[in-house]
């Protein structure tokens, strides 16, 4: 188990390097220069040429990049080009969002998936399984830009059911209650959270069902029966547990996405979150920015994958963390 | 009072700024020494309104005295002094700041220094019009107590930039990022409080968020529609009216002289004046505009945007679309080059498609390359291009940003446009003494300009604001959208419960 522990911890830490590393050079060498403000209004080449030198882009590449990784060895990430403050705040500021969006999306996709993939699995081949196997089919295959606008334009513009965009009511939010405040999160969350979890939940469904339909071949479910177990209880107590572990793996791939955020989603619903960071700092060849970003994204792709390992001995006991 | 914002200020320290949306904020929270008329005059001080000076005076040609108004006081209580003016005009022009003003202030201002606490002198190099526009236009007065210590190289980072103290008449509030801005009337304010209690500006991202926010109701003002799609859903929203306005922006194809990518070689194509002569006639232009912007947008005779409305009056006209001309001109040549259009911009891509279009019909091979801005930025700086397809956003005046951006050595100029005699005409024009003469020389220079077109000026546009209909006494200063927003007033009775949060 250590072993495995200290290879899984070592192949992690290549893996963040090699990708900071990578971006480090893409992003440098990519056309493109930082510094340019919003509107058509170029800003004067000695001033861009300060900037350049005031953070360093006039050194050499390879200068640059050990001075990077010093830097980041001092736990420090630079300052941001475009927000003219620390890169390590614009992030912070970040990442309570893009969380408050990511899990009530997740856990969306996942209750609605798992119970919608149940239930087709418990009626398989009838009409209500065909039936809802074409509507995850249809939200599955969904652009979420398109679901998003389109929800959008029902629920916020026409209905006015919920606000079109940002995390709270600027205006009202300071003088509202405490359950005021959370109702108005409440209320901004719904529609991008709907629309992340919606478009989910169509593919762990036909994931779940698949899983399901293929545990209950197994010989252990017809064991069950014989015993007379009731129906639910094989479905529930036997065949589930074991169509969980794919589903899991599933959630595993899925983890990085809670920091990575959605970039269209988060641009459809100006919602402030890291993956409009991150692409708003990739337009402005933010460099620092980017760069904290890949490093945040590669850290959390092998942290879930850590996680999905560690549940997936949890569920199955045939399965070892052995190196 | 809600604004949607299309974007995120970087910074409120306006000596290190120049982007709309930081102009839009800092107006509210600093002040210049005089305020630029309704009219947009930038020629003597005619139209012009006191703002942190109560009056001024030429001592003598080249000396410009400014009194401040000794009710003017900095939001943490000390009075605004001449000192603050001085080392504010210290400040835009030293390089360490890197203000974008600095050159036109060091070019014509010699030095800014205080008489006494209250009085303020400039001394300027040389005489022309826009002397008075100069000392006052360019620079927001900053309190010299709060930035004195402030290391300049660091002004762009610098803290004060995300909690300003000026002496306007906003004080900021608070600034969550990625979200909003607020700002509250300030009830000392010496020209009278504010009739907008606060002031919040919610960051939709994008000019579609924004409009979104505002037909949604979640917010006011939207400053720029844009697309005749926006302003035609804006139109019909009884909940909004719209305000025109004359555009401060002109988009252009900018052709490069020299050698994509090597300035001591000619362009094989575009260095001849004959070939840019035929691709302006070849361009129908009149017919693009209504393609695109349904009327919403004319055809600059010059490189000239709409508010410089004086400079409409002239008897300049654009050159009329004519291709049998052009394919005269062309003498059955094969022209190809390629043009770079930025990709954030549907407009402009869409632009340059009818463009290519028009051009494939008299055999000119366009190759459209969609890009986006900061390799746009950098295909022009290193000269490796061979057109490009762009908007600029201009001062209230032609006399710096057309030698800026055509004239030989300009900083901008990146297309290597040289042309002595439209140089001499802009020199005449910017030195001219009234407004009657310049308005005879910028004629004549652009008149210049279209014998030997660097480009194709292909369209200035209309503004357009829309603003709930409760807010009254609106009006959009075209050189800074939201400057007047503190005579702008919502009557008691059509106060919303956003308009009453807080209170």
């Amino acid at each position: 188990m250590r072993a495995w522990l200290l290879r899984r911890v070592a192949a992690g830490i290549a893996i963040v390097f090699a990708a900071v590393s990578l971006t480090f050079v893409a992003i440098h060498l990519a056309p493109g220069q930082p510094f340019l403000p919003p509107d058509e209004r170029p800003m004067a080449p000695e001033v861009v040429a300060r900037l350049r030198r005031n953070y360093g882009l006039d050194r050499p590449l390879p200068e640059q990049y050990l001075r990077y990784f010093v830097q980041l060895a001092r736990g420090e990430l630079g300052e941001s080009f475009s927000q003219r403050r620390p890169v390590a705040q614009a992030i912070a500021d970040a990442v309570p969002n893009t969380l408050l969006l990511t899990t009530t999306a997740l856990a969306i996709d996942f209750t609605l998936g798992i119970l919608i993939g149940l239930f087709q699995a418990a009626r398989a081949r009838r009409r209500s399984d065909v039936a809802l196997a074409n509507v995850t089919l249809f939200f599955y295959s969904l652009p979420t830009f398109w679901l998003a606008l389109v929800l959008q334009l029902v629920f916020a513009l026409w209905l006015g059911w919920f606000p079109t965009g940002g995390v709270t009511e600027s205006a009202l939010y300071g003088s509202l209650p405490l359950l005021g405040r959370l109702a108005d999160r409440l209320r901004h969350l719904v529609l991008p959270a709907l629309t992340l979890g919606l478009v989910g939940a169509g593919g762990t469904a036909r994931f779940q069902r698949a899983a399901l339909l293929e545990a209950l071949g197994h010989e252990y479910v017809r064991t069950a029966r014989a015993k007379g177990l009731a129906e639910r209880a094989v479905l529930v107590r036997h065949a589930w547990r074991d169509a969980l572990l794919p589903v899991i793996s599933l959630a595993g791939v899925a983890l990085p996405f809670l920091l990575t955020g959605a970039v269209l989603i988060e641009t459809v619903f100006s919602w402030p979150g890291l993956g409009k960071l991150a692409a708003d700092a990739i337009s402005a060849r933010d460099y620092p920015l980017v760069l904290a970003t890949t490093l945040l994204a590669t850290c959390a792709v092998v942290a879930g994958s850590f996680i999905a390992d560690v549940l997936t001995a949890v569920a199955d006991p045939r399965v070892r963390l052995t190196a | 009072m809600v604004f949607a914002a299309t974007g995120e200020p970087t910074t409120l320290l306006p000596a290190v700024t120049t982007a709309a949306i930081e102009r839009d904020v800092f107006d509210q929270i600093f002040l210049k020494l005089a305020e630029i008329g309704r009219d947009g005059g930038t020629f003597g001080d005619s139209g012009f309104t006191p703002e942190l000076a109560r009056s001024w005076e030429w001592t003598d040609p080249l000396t410009l005295t400014f009194h401040l108004d000794p009710r003017a006081r900095w939001q943490d209580g000390p009075p605004v002094t001449a000192a603050d003016v001085a080392f504010t005009f210290d400040a835009y022009t030293d390089s360490a700041v890197g203000s974008d003003d600095r050159t036109t202030l060091i070019e014509h201002i010699a030095s800014v220094t205080a008489s006494d606490s209250l009085t303020v002198v400039f001394k300027f190099r040389d005489r022309y019009p826009e002397m008075f526009y100069d000392a006052t236009y360019h620079m927001r007065i900053l309190p010299a107590h709060l930035l004195r210590d402030v290391p300049r190289a660091t002004w762009q980072t610098a803290a004060f930039g995300r909690a300003p103290v000026g002496a306007g008449p906003y004080r900021f509030v608070s600034w969550t990022p990625g979200q909003s801005i607020e700002l509250a009337a300030d009830s000392t304010y010496f020209l009278g409080r504010p009739h907008l209690r606060r002031l919040i500006w919610r960051v939709a991202g994008n000019l579609n968020n924004a409009v979104t926010m505002v037909l949604a109701g979640e917010a006011d003002a939207v400053e720029v529609l844009v697309t005749p799609a926006n302003i035609a859903k804006a139109k019909a929203d009884t909940a909004l009216a719209i305000y025109p306005y004359a555009g401060s922006t002109y988009t252009f194809v900018r052709f490069n002289l020299r050698a994509n990518g090597d300035r001591s070689k000619p362009h094989p194509v575009l260095a001849d004046p004959q070939t840019r002569r035929a691709l302006v006639l070849a361009a129908d232009r009149p017919q693009m505009v209504q393609a695109v912007f349904g009327g919403y947008a004319k055809v600059p005779p010059g490189p000239m945007p709409q508010v410089w409305s004086w400079l409409w009056k002239t008897k300049l006209t654009p050159t009329p679309p004519d291709s049998t001309a052009a394919a005269r001109l062309i003498h059955g040549r094969h022209l190809s080059f390629h043009l770079a259009v930025p990709s954030t911009s549907p407009t402009r891509v869409q632009y340059a498609q009818l463009l290519q279009e028009q051009y494939r019909r008299l055999g000119i091979e366009l190759v459209i390359d969609q890009v986006d801005n900061p390799t746009l930025q950098q295909l022009l700086e290193s000269g490796k291009f061979d057109a490009t397809l762009e908007s600029f956003v201009t001062d209230p005046t032609p006399s710096s940003s057309v030698p800026a951006l055509w004239g030989r050595g300009g900083p901008t100029n990146y297309g290597q446009y040289s042309n002595e005699k439209f140089d001499a005409l802009v020199r005449t024009a910017s030195s001219s003494a009234t407004q009657e003469a310049a308005q005879t020389a910028w004629e004549a220079a652009f008149a210049a300009l279209a014998q030997d077109p660097p480009g194709i000026m292909l369209y200035a546009l209309d503004n357009f604001a829309a603003v709930n209909r409760r807010v009254t006494d609106v009006h959009i200063q075209p050189d800074s959208w939201w400057g007047l927003v503190r005579t702008w007033r919502i009557p008691p009775n059509q106060l919303t419960e956003r308009d009453r949060a807080g209170r």
